[in-house]
């Protein structure tokens, strides 16, 4: 005689009663599925900021900004002159083939949008990362490659922007490649030609404009730059540190690259934390309404609960298959879901204050969304389950159906 | 008559339940002994039980005081677990309102017990096969129990009690909802399995006529055993 109270209940009978309740199914269904479509989504915008604003860092790079201005180059101003006075201060700046690997930049967020689509409400919406740069831009960030056209020429009022910026833009690779019907945007309300598009996969660039520094100076008004981004090559940090101690009069501070974009991982925890929570309320509204369902489904099925029981299952056993019954009913909601998400969501380039990162559904994504439809499943299932089963088995066989 | 141990010998049996914190004595000092191979009536009018009794004997419930011993099993001192197992061996039940799981056809709801058996495929479609044959109802293995008829749903019902061999069957109403011809029809089905298998029977009912079924009649009433009205049979 083997010992009944580990014989499971067989998968069809769990299998069978999810279909048992269309509409019971499909809220329970739809519950999970807006649970895991979230939790992907949360997960996968938040491992897009981080990746993407750690990605931006180079190994080797050193930026110089204004002294008290370390944690915000958008923030920072330098005078014009200083990198040409550092170029001629330190030794062991890399070069090649008699290119400097010097970048001064002006970064500022401005208004972007296409030409002829009607103003953007909301200025935040419509704000651009707008980077003015000369050519050793390329030099100082692997990380970005002229994909198509050619680089804005200077006083042209000519623009190059970054792959997921120009796809929010409706610009094709084709497009910038046309000579004279190039598509047109206005940057703070002044009209440039884009001419080119920037591949950078996966970093804060990739959602820029670049244009001639020299160009953003006079849009922008202004007489300062923000940064200079420096490729060592021979010479360390503390030399970069030592010249700017040494030059107090250009007020500037020299970080290492790959730190400030850290630190500025860091700056943006409040706003991960604040993607989680607000997947977190949402699902959990959704999870009550799928819960709620599955509740009364079990609720209905006291007395067939207590039948189980009378046969001889255990009641580990009747847990055991309620739980089954209802991963299977979420997974049904979840696995769809997961696979939406990553038709809808890969690659949809998302804008947070510092550029636009493009999300990635990959598989830590859809594992936490998984994961996550497994534990409503089994948590889930419990309350009812084990209320189902805490009146005795002739009080629940002449329940009252529910 | 059979002359081996009762296989249900209870002496004293109580059963008190908590109302409002004052007891409620439902069953009170019952002495009763049933003979394997027996077919006994419960009878006896509303409240005053039936169902209670029964489910002691099919220990679903446990008793307050006294001793119960069924099939050689001292209820009482069992684990919840270990009357579990003990019922999935050697009690069927059959309700009032069938019980069957709609979701799974005839077939299915008869095979549902034997997963405790731990038999193989070919094993449980033979039993099975045996069973809904002895209810005759074969010709409905794949109907779902909305397809059948009461008297129908019943009978599958009690395929499903007999499918494991039980040594005690037992009955709570089988006949409370159905009709006059389907009810003399499921109490052929018992009387059969009976008179056929030896099948010890203890049936709970309202119904003077069906309880004639029986060979032996017990009287309820207010919890305690009573001679009937004109007694000596
Ligand atoms: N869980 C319980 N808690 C309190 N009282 C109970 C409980 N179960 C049964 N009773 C009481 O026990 C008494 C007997 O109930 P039981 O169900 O055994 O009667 P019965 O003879 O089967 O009646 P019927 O013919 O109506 O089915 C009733 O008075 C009932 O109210
Ligand atoms: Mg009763």
């Amino acid at each position: 005689m083997s010992d009944s109270s580990f014989t499971p209940i067989p998968l069809f009978y769990a299998a069978r009663n999810i279909g048992r309740s269309p509409l019971r199914l499909v809220l329970t269904a739809s519950g999970a599925a807006l649970v895991v479509f979230l939790v992907v989504g949360a997960m996968a915008s938040v491992r897009a900021l981080d990746a993407g604003v750690r990605a931006s860092g180079t190994l080797g790079n050193v930026m110089i900004v204004g002294a008290g201005s370390e944690e915000s180059v958008e923030r920072s101003e330098i005078p014009a002159s200083a990198p040409g006075v550092l170029a001629a201060s330190i030794k062991g700046i890399r070069t090649t083939a008699g290119a400097v690997y010097i970048s001064p930049e002006l970064h500022t967020p401005l208004p972007l949008y296409r030409e002829g689509d009607p103003a953007p409400e909301g200025s935040a919406r419509s704000l651009a990362l707008v980077r003015g740069v000369e050519p050793a831009a390329f030099l100082v960030h692997p990380q970005a490659r002229l994909a198509a056209g050619r680089i804005p020429e200077v006083g042209a009022d000519e623009v190059a922007v970054g792959r997921s910026l120009a796809a929010t833009l409706r610009i094709a690779d084709g497009d910038v490649e046309r000579n004279g019907d190039r598509p047109r945007v206005l940057i703070d309300e002044h009209p440039h030609t884009v001419t080119g598009i920037i591949d950078a996969p996966g970093v804060a660039i990739d959602g820029e404009a670049w244009m001639p520094i020299t160009d953003l100076l006079v849009l922008t008004k202004r007489q300062t730059i923000s940064a200079a981004i420096v490729s060592l090559d021979g010479a360390e940090l503390g030399d970069v540190e030592a010249f700017a101690a040494r030059r107090s009069d250009l007020e500037v501070a020299a970080i290492d690259e790959r730190a400030y974009y850290e630190q500025l991982a860091q700056f943006f925890r409040p706003v991960r934390l604040l993607i989680a929570l607000s997947a977190f309320v949402v699902s959990v509204g959704a999870m009550f309404g799928g819960l709620n369902a599955l509740d009364a489904s079990f609720a209905s099925r006291s007395r067939e609960i207590a039948m189980l029981q009378v046969l001889g299952f255990s009641r580990t056993a009747v847990i055991g298959s309620l739980m089954q019954e209802s991963v299977l009913a979420v997974a049904t909601g979840a696995l769809p879901a997961v696979l939406l998400a990553r038709l809808v969501l890969d690659g949809v380039g998302v804008r947070f204050s510092m550029g636009i990162f493009s999300l990635s559904v990959d598989a830590t994504c859809v594992a936490s969304g998984l994961g996550a439809g497994l534990m409503l499943g089994l948590v889930g299932c419990l309350p009812p389950a084990i209320r189902c089963l805490r009146s005795s088995i002739p009080v629940a066989l002449k329940a009252d159906l529910v | 008559m059979v002359t081996t141990e009762p296989i249900i010998r209870c002496h004293s049996l109580e059963k008190h339940y908590e109302r409002g914190g004052e007891p409620v004595r439902v069953l009170e000092s019952i002495d009763i002994d049933i003979a394997r191979g027996e077919f006994v009536a419960l009878m006896g009018p509303s409240g005053s039980g039936k169902t209670t009794l029964l489910n002691l004997f099919a220990g679903i419930d446990t008793p307050s005081g006294g001793s119960l011993v069924v099939d050689g099993h001292d209820i009482a001192t069992l684990s919840r677990a270990a009357l579990a197992h003990w019922r999935s061996r050697s009690v069927g039940y059959i309700f009032q309102l069938y019980h069957l799981v709609p979701v799974l056809t005839a077939y299915e709801n008869v095979e549902l017990p034997l997963f405790l058996h731990g038999l193989s495929g070919a094993q449980r479609h033979a039993r099975v096969a045996e069973a809904l044959e002895a209810v005759q109802i074969a010709d409905r293995y794949s109907h779902y129990p909305r397809q059948l008829s009461g008297g129908q749903e019943q009978r599958v019902a009690i395929a499903r009690a007999i499918v494991g061999n039980p040594s005690l069957l037992l009955a709570d109403e089988p006949t409370g909802d159905l009709d006059r011809a389907a009810a003399t029809g499921v109490m052929d089905l018992l009387a059969r399995l009976h008179r056929e298998r030896g099948q010890t029977i203890v049936m709970v009912t309202h119904d003077p006529h069906t309880a004639e079924r029986a060979q032996r009649i017990i009287h309820l009433e207010k919890g305690r055993l009573v001679e009937p009205l004109g007694a000596a049979r």
